[in-house]
């Protein structure tokens, strides 16, 4: 279904020389991958029937009758999947299962980006920032970007690895039938640390972690996802937005509107998602900005220049009262499960300094790793049934960066970065 | 993952966009060809056009790079950017002819989108007003033919953080030679703000190489104190494998540095914007008029077709039995027909 091509006057049959295209994620050398991708001098010589020019009598005869280079490749991506049955449908995206029409068995994510009615402009940033980023990042624990197309009316379409599992958040909150302990906690979030690492390696910032951008795959193996907010490290001097980062996941660099950051700014993400896997419930779930503010300083300590030099001085810096610093023994109290070594690892990614904070390299260096329990396994983490997996990648994939699951229509976190700002 | 090297073979510039000489050849005498095939039917047998060859070709995209350069110097848009514009242009007429889609347009949607890969907004009616009688539909309407002719490849990686990091090392290794170290800076950053866009070093160089090119340009021997001799007391063995590979990346920085030489930059003043050159360029410029795709040079045209063909390819199920039968769905589309007919006269009947 949904798959007409954008011309209808070219068959695939009827077109040989379509067959060697290359996939937009060739293994073999990139010296020879457009080169014969374009085999159009057939060199069979035999003519080029979709090249020929159309009978008069087909469809609205404005468009030019012929298929070019780059929307014949289009059309040759767009012929291995096959799109199956709506996931889930939002504000920012539809998403699909898909198989590859070689292999059925092979199935696919196929995220379609919807042409959104405020953005004017042409292709959404969110689109661009995410085929942009996940065009250059390839790691086990990175959503997999295995091919884009357009299809009718110039819709963006992602084929993205489909990831049958679910992702965390629902592990978390599926407190009555899922049971998990230390072991898996350290193996999640080794995968997830892994994950954040790559990015930082590679000089991108993903500005949106959390529990439900950590998406699972059918061998249990922890993915992170939905790369709408990210961006490439800015250069010196360079502002960048405050305005990134669902708001229990966000650090109070961000809240008080630094305009330079790091890293650090993911690793705090980190550490909050790191807490709500022991809570079992989000750490510090702020009702809006002030509130959050108000929450890290209650469970962590209020930021003060003794703590943090020159925090007074970020633009929007407000505080609501004056917090100690919370000790290691509070945090044992809580959080004991993963033992001392997962409490210092939690209290090292929380820094209020960001400066102070722990980097990704640095905690994957940390002791607890390597401390008792052993991560378990991936095929041994524990995992709901794939029905629900199935409709949560639908949901996941389709909601707009930046949001709480609940408020995906009322408040507009990441909308507003996109105009004017960067 | 361990080296910079297979970080930089990950990349999408290496994978979709790297090319040896010899492809890179094939490639664009290939698209030249499938233009030719394309554009010939809607002439006339005894008519056909004298059509570019792809040396003409790659001769006009060189000159609209460098009226894109311009174009960005005017807005002010920061150099990254700017080259990112530029490589976007230049990746998309490796595979699309300028007798297909017209340069003037895509030179200026690759601006627009430049800024938009790279994270600055800028408004798209405050860009469309820096060009002369450009709206902001005309700018939109190639871009997404241009993200599907650049493979959605929107990384494009530069020169400079290269020689920001080179210049940091040089400061620390020649304390006493401030003044030389930053003319170099200076002069070789110059160079990278141009040769590299002017000629094909993004397809066969990586950015580094570019970088150490642009040195060689202007002090060779602050290259060799970058490239590495080896370290003293290695074996005789290790110590020859080490100045065979000194001697290879030597040679490609080399053959860098003389594509570079080809356009340095100061021939963007005393060659290409001489009113000679601007002059020179008209037959070929006239030549491209004749022979283009007039089905495809109006973008704007070409994107309302297309949206109205997948609407009304949607709507198509429920009214297609009354049309199959009187008719008269080919006649109700004729107007409109008519109009894009007309808005394509604009820009001349086919010559």
């Amino acid at each position: 279904m949904a798959l007409s091509p954008v011309v209808t006057t070219t068959s695939s049959a009827s077109n040989p020389q379509l067959e060697n295209i290359q996939t937009l994620r060739p293994v073999s050398s990139p010296l020879k991958n457009l080169a014969s991708g374009s085999g159009q001098t057939s060199s069979n010589g035999n003519p080029k029937p979709a090249l020929a020019p159309a009978p008069a009598s087909t469809t609205g005869q404005t468009l030019p009758p012929t298929l070019d280079l780059a929307e014949q490749m289009n059309e040759e991506e767009k012929r291995k999947y096959v799109k199956g049955k709506k996931l889930g449908e939002g504000t920012y995206a539809v998403v699909f299962l898909g198989h590859l029409r070689s292999n059925p068995a092979t199935r696919v994510a196929i995220k379609k980006i919807k042409v959104q009615k405020e953005y004017t402009e042409g292709m959404a940033p969110d689109a661009v920032r995410e085929l942009k980023h996940l065009q250059e990042l390839q790691h086990p624990n990175i959503i997999s970007l295995l091919s884009v197309f357009s299809s009718k009316d110039q819709n963006l379409n992602l084929v993205l690895e489909y990831l049958p599992l679910g992702d965390l958040e629902m592990l978390i909150r599926d407190t009555d039938n899922v049971r998990y302990g230390a072991a898996d906690i350290k193996a999640w979030m080794g995968m997830l640390t892994r994950a954040v690492w790559f990015c930082h390696e590679n000089f991108v910032l993903h500005r949106d972690i959390k529990p439900n951008n950590l998406l699972i795959a059918a061998d249990g193996e922890v993915k992170l996802a939905d790369f709408g907010l990210a961006r490439s490290f800015a250069d010196p001097h360079r502002h960048m937005t405050s305005n990134v980062i669902t708001r229990w996941y966000r650090p109070p660099e961000l809240l008080f509107g630094a305009r330079y950051y790091s890293g650090a700014v993911d690793v705090w993400s980190v550490g909050t998602v790191f807490a709500e896997l022991i809570l079992r419930a989000p750490y510090m779930p702020g009702n809006n900005e002030l509130d959050q503010i108000k929450m890290i300083c209650e469970s962590i300590g209020t930021p003060t220049e003794d703590n943090w030099p020159g925090v007074t001085r970020l633009p929007e810096y407000t505080v609501p009262g004056q917090h100690p610093t919370r000790g290691r023994d509070w945090y044992e109290m809580r959080f004991g499960i993963v033992g001392t070594d997962g409490v210092d690892l939690l209290i090292k990614t929380l820094a209020l300094n960001p400066q102070k904070r722990i980097t990704a390299r640095e905690m994957l260096k940390h002791r607890w790793w390597h401390s008792e329990p052993k991560p378990t396994r991936k095929d041994d983490l524990p995992r709901k049934d794939s029905g629900a997996g199935e409709d949560k990648m639908g949901m996941d994939l389709k909601r707009r960066p930046g949001m709480v699951a609940d408020e995906d229509r009322g408040a507009k976190v990441a909308r507003k970065l996109d105009f004017g700002q960067r | 993952m361990a080296t910079e090297d297979e970080r930089y073979r990950q990349s999408s510039q290496f994978r979709l966009w790297s090319f040896s000489p010899t492809s890179l050849r094939e490639l664009r005498v290939k698209t030249n060809d499938l233009a030719k095939q394309q554009i010939s039917p809607r002439f006339a047998a005894d008519a056909q056009p004298e059509f570019l060859t792809p040396a003409e070709e790659t001769m006009l995209v060189q000159f609209f790079t460098t009226e894109l350069i311009r174009a960005a110097q005017f807005c002010e848009l920061p150099t990254e950017i700017r080259s990112t514009a530029a490589v976007f242009f230049r990746r998309f007429y490796i595979t699309n002819s300028v007798m297909t889609y017209p340069p003037t347009e895509l030179l200026k949607t690759s601006l627009f989108f430049g800024c938009k890969a790279e994270g600055y907004y800028i408004r798209l009616a405050k860009l469309a007003e820096m060009f002369p009688n450009t709206t902001s539909e005309q700018i939109l309407a190639g871009e997404f033919l241009l993200c599907q002719g650049i493979r959605f490849a929107f990384d494009v990686r530069h020169p400079f953080r290269a020689l920001e990091g080179a210049i940091l090392e040089l400061r620390k290794r020649l304390p006493e030679e401030e003044g030389r170290v930053a003319k170099a800076h200076a002069m070789a950053r110059d160079i990278l703000k141009f040769s590299p866009l002017l000629t094909d070093a993004y397809f066969h160089y990586t950015p580094s190489q570019i970088m150490m090119a642009a040195l060689l340009m202007v002090d060779k021997e602050l290259v060799d104190l970058l490239i590495p001799v080896a370290p003293p007391g290695d074996d005789g063995q290790h110590e020859a494998s080490h100045a065979e590979m000194r001697e290879k990346i030597f040679k490609t920085i080399e053959s860098c540095r003389s594509m570079l030489e080809k356009e340095p930059p100061q021939r963007m003043k005393d060659h290409w914007e001489t009113p000679e050159l601007v002059k020179s360029m008209k037959p070929l410029r006239k030549k491209l008029q004749k022979c283009r795709d007039t089905d495809r040079a109006d973008l704007v045209a070409l994107q309302r077709a297309r949206r109205e063909q997948a609407t009304t390819k949607v709507k198509k199920p429920t009214p297609q039995s009354d049309g199959a039968v009187f008719g008269d769905a080919v006649e109700a589309r004729d107007p409109k027909r008519r109009k894009l007919e007309a808005a394509n006269d604009l820009f001349g009947p086919a010559l």
